[in-house]
């Protein structure tokens, strides 16, 4: 990453952004007036304090110079893409299949680990949890279903 | 009178069989979580809160409860054993702990720490038995102008005072506020941050988000790290764990010490999780003592004080929670996220409505402690081996358990992949510095302090001055006004210190730097005791 652009710096400019969307999304409800606060009035509140602050994240940031802290890139994409494929799964073909896609996606996330052992983990995890939720919470999910 | 009458409704509440169970259930998570330094407290009430869906708001509360104190007890075997803090709050036992350890004293420093932190917790109980239900009284004359002080007050804390760069726990705080302006106003009727979408609506589930902050983040960071936690934990062994009469006579008036200061600190808003309790203990030991040299070499004072100062503050940190419905900390937003999710208003009226809540959560306390030092050193085996199991294990389970629980609560796919989004930004977010308690404070808080905002400029037909002419009100803003103050002057000296240094050297990496801070506290705790 750029070595010019310290880490505060980068968070000013987040913040920023952040509070200058919700500003903008905010403007578009009604703002009403302070003695009958619209919907409108809290996020218009809001964004803008959060717009002021993180500008002066980012001034106090141009005089840092904490490095960015280098992301994990393989954990940050299996482990989120691991729910993602349960969420999809688990209403199309069932608790057992979903889960266990899961855990393999999942496992993927820690380069050192093999495919055998997460399928195994897989086999011996997603029974329990089923038995956790369904059998003994009785949350309504099928094992095993087909609905494409 | 009161108090006996209560007392009753609380014993027949605690001793049912079921709440004997998630008490004990939740007592023993609380152990494994602390043992274990990869997964924080916070995860781990985080994880179980869909399991609460199923149950009861009493046994809910009373399992996450002994989740919280739970982990206070474990955190401390690990610190003395392997000298890696299994919490935030018990990073201040490695210090003296640890050298216990290796002087062969491990089984006294144990039997020690346990001791503390019952005899901490139970003098916080006491205190929450007998302060709650006057301060409950008092406050159902509070109006929301004070309310809107106070929570005002408990979110500049929680960002200015628990992050080292009080700006950024500011925004942290903020970025939490939007995040609960998500879903319907319920004033209005109007959609407000709901892009159309028919599932955020009802807005952000604060399962989804703890998950996401506190689950995801956290294993998203923790993934890699290498094997088997520690093999050397095995080489220990115990020659008895009665503790000498001289160390038993040199632990007794720091336990009472912390215990008091841990009550105080715990009922602050911002104390985070008991870890200041603890450090502001060991400080005070360290402060009093005859001989300070002894700190650090294996003193009995630096684990017993800490020890029954952060027990005392986990229980504290329930009177704000419970008579005000104001959090303090992350956890005791966890904590009202799941009264409500059970339909129960936090705030005054808990306490004289739902007296089976209040009072058989408070005898619970009671009860899970009692467990606890019964569990706690027979069980040391067993949570060494706990040690032993690979994270590479482990994390594929709290994947599956995230996915799986916050499926279970709405059978919504919208609610699992949610998680995952907020989770990726999450962990981006916390690498850029933001913190996660404040985000969660600031979600709780948000709908709350925009609603008694909104009743206060009512009342007072627009004019901003009634939150500074009501003695409450004026005082918190006030306070509030000058934590900031101080917050941001100490955060800038300290960065020109840091300026200063860096000049001095070339700046040095470290083994964390290339992991986004999941607990800030930790590095701020390291850098505070150096």
């Amino acid at each position: 990453m750029g070595s010019s652009l310290s880490r505060d710096f980068v968070a000013g400019l987040v913040a920023m952004a952040i509070g200058a969307f919700v500003l903008f999304e905010g403007s578009g409800y009604a703002l009403g007036t302070a003695r009958r606060m619209g919907p409108g009035f809290f996020p218009v509140a809001l964004g803008g304090l959060l717009l002021l602050v993180g500008l002066a994240i980012t001034l106090a940031g141009l005089r840092t110079h904490d490095r960015l802290p280098k992301p994990n890139p393989r954990a940050l994409v299996a482990i989120p893409l691991a729910l993602v494929v349960f969420a999809l799964l688990v209403e199309r073909v069932g608790f057992f299949p979903a889960g266990v896609a899961a855990v393999l996606v999942a496992s993927a996330a820690d380069g050192g680990s093999r495919p055998l052992t997460a399928l195994v983990l897989a086999l011996v995890l997603v029974p329990l949890a089923y038995g956790l939720f369904v059998l003994l919470l009785g949350v309504p999910i099928a094992f095993v279903e087909w609905r494409p | 009178m009161e108090i006996l009458d209560g007392l009753q409704i609380g014993f027949a509440t605690a001793f049912t069989l079921q709440n004997l169970l998630y008490c004990f259930a939740g007592v023993s998570i609380g152990m494994i979580v602390g043992v274990l330094p990869g997964i924080g407290h916070l995860a781990a009430i985080s994880l179980l809160m869909p399991l609460t869906f199923h149950v009861p708001a009493t046994s809910a509360l009373v399992m996450l409860a002994g989740i919280y104190y739970g982990a206070q007890y474990g955190g401390s075997i690990t610190s003395i054993l392997l000298n890696i803090p299994g919490t935030a709050s018990s990073a201040v036992i490695c210090l003296d702990g640890h050298p216990m350890a290796r002087n062969g004293r491990a089984g006294p420093a144990l039997l020690v720490t346990t001791i503390a932190s019952f005899i901490g917790s139970c003098i916080a109980i006491l205190v929450l038995v007998l302060l709650a239900p006057p301060l409950a009284r008092v406050a159902l004359a509070f109006h929301s102008a004070d309310y809107f002080a106070m929570m005002l007050l408990g979110l500049v804390a929680s960002g200015a005072l628990v992050d080292e760069k009080p700006l950024i726990g500011i925004a942290s705080v903020l970025i939490g506020l939007v995040i609960g302006l998500a879903g319907i106003d319920v004033n209005s009727g109007a959609m407000r941050f709901t892009f159309g979408v028919p599932d955020m609506f009802n807005g952000i589930s604060i399962i989804v988000l703890a998950m996401a902050l506190f689950g995801i983040v956290e294993v998203i960071s923790s993934v890699g790290r290498t094997g088997g936690i520690h093999p050397g934990a095995k080489r220990l062994t115990f020659r008895g764990l009665m503790p000498s009469r001289e160390e038993t006579r040199r632990s007794t008036a720091p336990i009472l010490r912390g215990a008091a200061l841990g009550t105080g600190i715990g009922i602050l808003p911002g104390a985070g999780g008991g870890s200041m309790a603890s450090f502001m203990a060991y400080a005070v030991e360290k402060r009093v003592a005859r001989e300070p040299g002894r700190f650090g070499k294996g003193a009995i004072e630096g684990i017993a004080a800490p020890e029954s100062a952060n027990n005392a503050a986990a229980q504290s940190a329930f009177i704000p929670t419970l008579t005000l419905g104001i959090p303090g900390d992350a956890i005791m937003a966890l904590m009202l996220g799941a009264l409500m999710i059970h339909g129960i208003m936090p705030g005054p009226r808990v306490v004289t409505e739902s007296p089976e809540l209040f009072w058989g959560l408070a005898v619970s306390f009671l009860v899970g402690n009692l467990m606890l030092l019964v569990l706690n050193i027979p069980l040391i085996q067993v949570w060494v081996k706990i040690l032993q199991i690979p994270y590479r294990l482990m994390f594929p389970a709290i994947v599956l358990l995230i996915a799986v629980g916050s499926y279970s609560i709405g059978r919504s796919s919208f609610d699992v992949m949610m998680i995952a989004g907020l989770g990726f930004a999450g962990y981006l977010l916390l690498g850029l510095g933001f913190s996660a308690a404040p985000i969660l404070l600031g979600f709780i808080l948000g709908p709350l302090l925009e609603e008694n905002l909104r009743r206060s400029l009512v009342v007072s037909r627009g004019d901003f001055a009634v939150f500074v002419e009501r003695p409450i009100s004026a005082t918190f803003v006030a306070l509030s006004v000058a934590m900031l103050a101080w917050a941001v002057y100490s955060g800038l000296r300290r960065r020109k210190e840091q300026a200063a240094a860096e000049a001095a050297a070339t700046e040095d990496d470290g083994p964390g730097a290339d992991r986004p801070a999941t607990h800030p506290m930790k590095t701020r705790e390291e850098r505070n005791l150096r």
